[in-house]
């Protein structure tokens, strides 16, 4: 029956007064935290929160750059500046995170995608097969093949609207690392871009769904055979635009989408001749089938 | 020396049998390589006489076709199947069990697994052959380049000359170290003849060019199926041979293990094989392939 005195930070023994423990930490809160609204900062936490999947799980600590007056000298320079060889050997690795969560922030991913992409590169730099490329690279591949396995896939030509590296950099690096990792990913398919380019270009929910029928069904009746389902989806939203009272024009869906506007011409003229069976059944017309226009 | 036939032998002419002693000129034109039986291996020839390459190709030419029966064949453009080596255009003896369609199958064997059915009657054509050989001294490009016809050099862009004949059509890259690369003949005795045509060229111009280790290092060949394929099927069933990203190319490119080829299979049912040493290579790698590309056939 030992009590602690909290004061010393000994456990001592009340019946014969025996101090058993000496300078026993206190690991009880530093301060009092209420539950309130302020929900973000957790008081009784003192650093970030640590990520030991992906950092290894070091415990060094550094001094911050100072507040107030008293840190910096007659100069402006700060005082205590030494803040470099912190974990030297992942820095790259560490660097490659910020990266990716600058990308990713760009095209407002959510965090599991991030720690998907984040699980991707530390795999793929700890087999070091692919050493010798770029680390952007690597990362914006990884970015890429997070996005198609959380099943809501990027284009290539979006990952680098958001990545300094080239889409036929990307695309090698891709599939280096699907070899290097012994996996694969799911083919694409039409439906997958519909909600994202739609969205962007304001069409109404009624459009989108006319939209993904209409590419779905272009592609069960093979008549856009060995086209890329980016060029059937945005010929398909074009259709069902045209059909509608929001009109876009083609040069818009490309710009969103990403495919040339010739592109969009071409699988749009392979549609276009059995346009009246694409069309969903319940689907209101506001320019009838035959008034559509034929490029 | 062995002598298969009546004439005296020259002074200096080397046995055709074996053993080539490098450096002497071989001249005769009408020593025939060989009884006339067997068709001959390429003999590892220094000399640089084209008349003797092309009574060469002629000879082999004609002793395939006396083992055929007589089918008619250019010079080495044959349609048919090239005898000299060992083909095997029937079905390879699956040394696995049946081909199951199922996706879900763990497809652990190597080579694509072939149900006994007769042989396609496709054979493939070969478009392009690399080849390298080594000239053996080392060259001045500038002069070469300033001398010779249909030549171009530009230092600062490539560190070759580039050369081109009509006859047959290919292009030359040829390096100071005396290395030579001929592309775009369509058959390995054209690719073989062409280079020669170039070393010639190069002695022409006052090097002491030799023809050593000519090898051919890529063969391409192409074909067409005549049907449509699925290829979401095939890259569903073939995962760890196949990749198919529309985004980045639109055939589906399949890297066939044994032999080791790389195929690009098209929607339209056209396909390219790449990758070959030797021409049984191709129609071996279209034979494993032309099964696999009829289950995944579009039926509409």
């Amino acid at each position: 029956m030992l009590v602690e005195d909290y004061r010393a930070g000994d456990m001592i023994c009340p019946e014969c007064g025996l101090v058993v423990g000496d300078r026993v930490i206190d690991v009880g809160s530093e301060w009092r935290t209420f539950t309130n609204e302020k929900a973000t900062k957790d008081p009784s936490r003192v650093g970030d929160a640590q990520n030991p999947l992906l950092n290894g799980g070091d415990l060094t600590t550094m001094i911050s750059k100072g507040t107030g007056a008293a840190s910096f000298d007659e100069f402006g320079n700060s005082k205590y500046q030494n803040r470099r060889t912190m974990s030297s050997s992942d820095r790259a690795m560490l660097n490659a995170f910020k990266e990716i969560t600058t990308m990713a922030d760009r095209i407002n991913l959510p965090r599991n995608i991030i720690d998907r992409t984040n699980n991707l590169f530390k795999q793929v730099y700890e087999q070091k097969s692919l050493k010798g490329r770029a680390n952007d690279a690597i990362a914006s591949a990884c970015l890429y093949i997070a996005c198609r396995q959380e099943g809501v896939p990027r284009t290539f030509k979006e990952i680098c609207a958001v990545s300094r590296i080239s889409k036929k950099e990307i695309g090698r690096c891709f599939k280096l690392i699907l070899k290097a990792l012994e996996t694969s990913v799911d083919l694409i398919t039409t439906g997958d871009f519909m909600s994202r380019f739609c969205s962007n270009l304001g069409l109404p929910k009624q459009v989108q769904m006319a939209a993904t029928y209409i590419a779905r069904k272009a592609v069960e009746l093979d008549l856009v055979p060995g086209r890329s389902p980016i060029s059937v989806a945005a010929a398909a939203i074009y259709m069902a635009s045209q059909a509608s009272a929001e009109k876009k024009t083609q040069k818009e869906i490309g710009d969103i989408a990403g495919v040339a506007d010739v592109t969009i011409r071409q699988s749009y003229r392979l549609i276009y001749p059995r346009a009246a069976d694409l069309f969903p059944p319940d689907f209101k017309f506001d320019t009838p089938v035959d008034k559509l226009p034929q490029l | 020396m062995e002598q298969n036939n009546s004439l005296p032998p020259f002074q200096g002419l080397a046995s055709p049998q074996g053993a080539m002693t490098p450096g002497m000129p071989i001249f005769s034109p009408m020593m025939p390589y060989g009884s006339g039986l067997t068709p001959q291996p390429v003999t590892n020839t220094n000399s640089l006489s084209l008349l003797e390459e092309q009574q060469r190709q002629q000879q082999q030419q004609q002793q395939a076709s006396a083992q055929q029966g007589g089918v008619p064949g250019g010079l080495g453009q044959t349609p048919q199947l090239y005898h000299s080596q060992t083909v095997t255009t029937t079905t390879l003896p699956g040394n696995t069990p049946l081909y199951t369609a199922t996706p879900l199958t763990p497809m652990t064997p190597i080579t694509p697994a072939t149900p006994a059915s007769e042989s396609s009657g496709i054979v493939p054509q070969l478009q392009n052959i690399v080849s390298t050989v080594n000239l053996g001294c080392k060259l001045d490009l500038k002069t070469i380049a300033l001398r010779a016809r249909n030549a171009e050099y530009n230092p600062k862009r490539f560190a070759a000359v580039i050369m081109r004949i009509r006859e047959p059509r290919t292009t030359a890259l040829i390096f100071s170290s005396g290395k030579m690369v001929c592309t775009g003949a369509k058959s390995e005795e054209q690719s073989r003849l062409a280079a020669r045509k170039y070393a010639r060229v190069v002695q022409k111009l006052g090097f002491p060019a030799k023809f050593l280790d000519f090898k051919i290092q890529n063969m391409v060949g192409s074909c067409d199926v005549k049907f449509p394929i699925r290829l979401e099927g095939l890259v569903l069933t073939h995962q760890q041979f196949s990749s198919y990203e529309p985004e980045l190319f639109p055939g589906l490119i399949y890297r066939m293990i044994k032999p080791r080829i790389v195929l690009l299979i098209f929607v339209s049912g056209k396909v390219v094989l790449t990758g070959a040493k030797v021409r049984g290579e191709i129609y071996e790698a279209f034979e494993n392939i032309y099964p696999i590309l009829k289950g995944f056939r579009k039926t509409t």
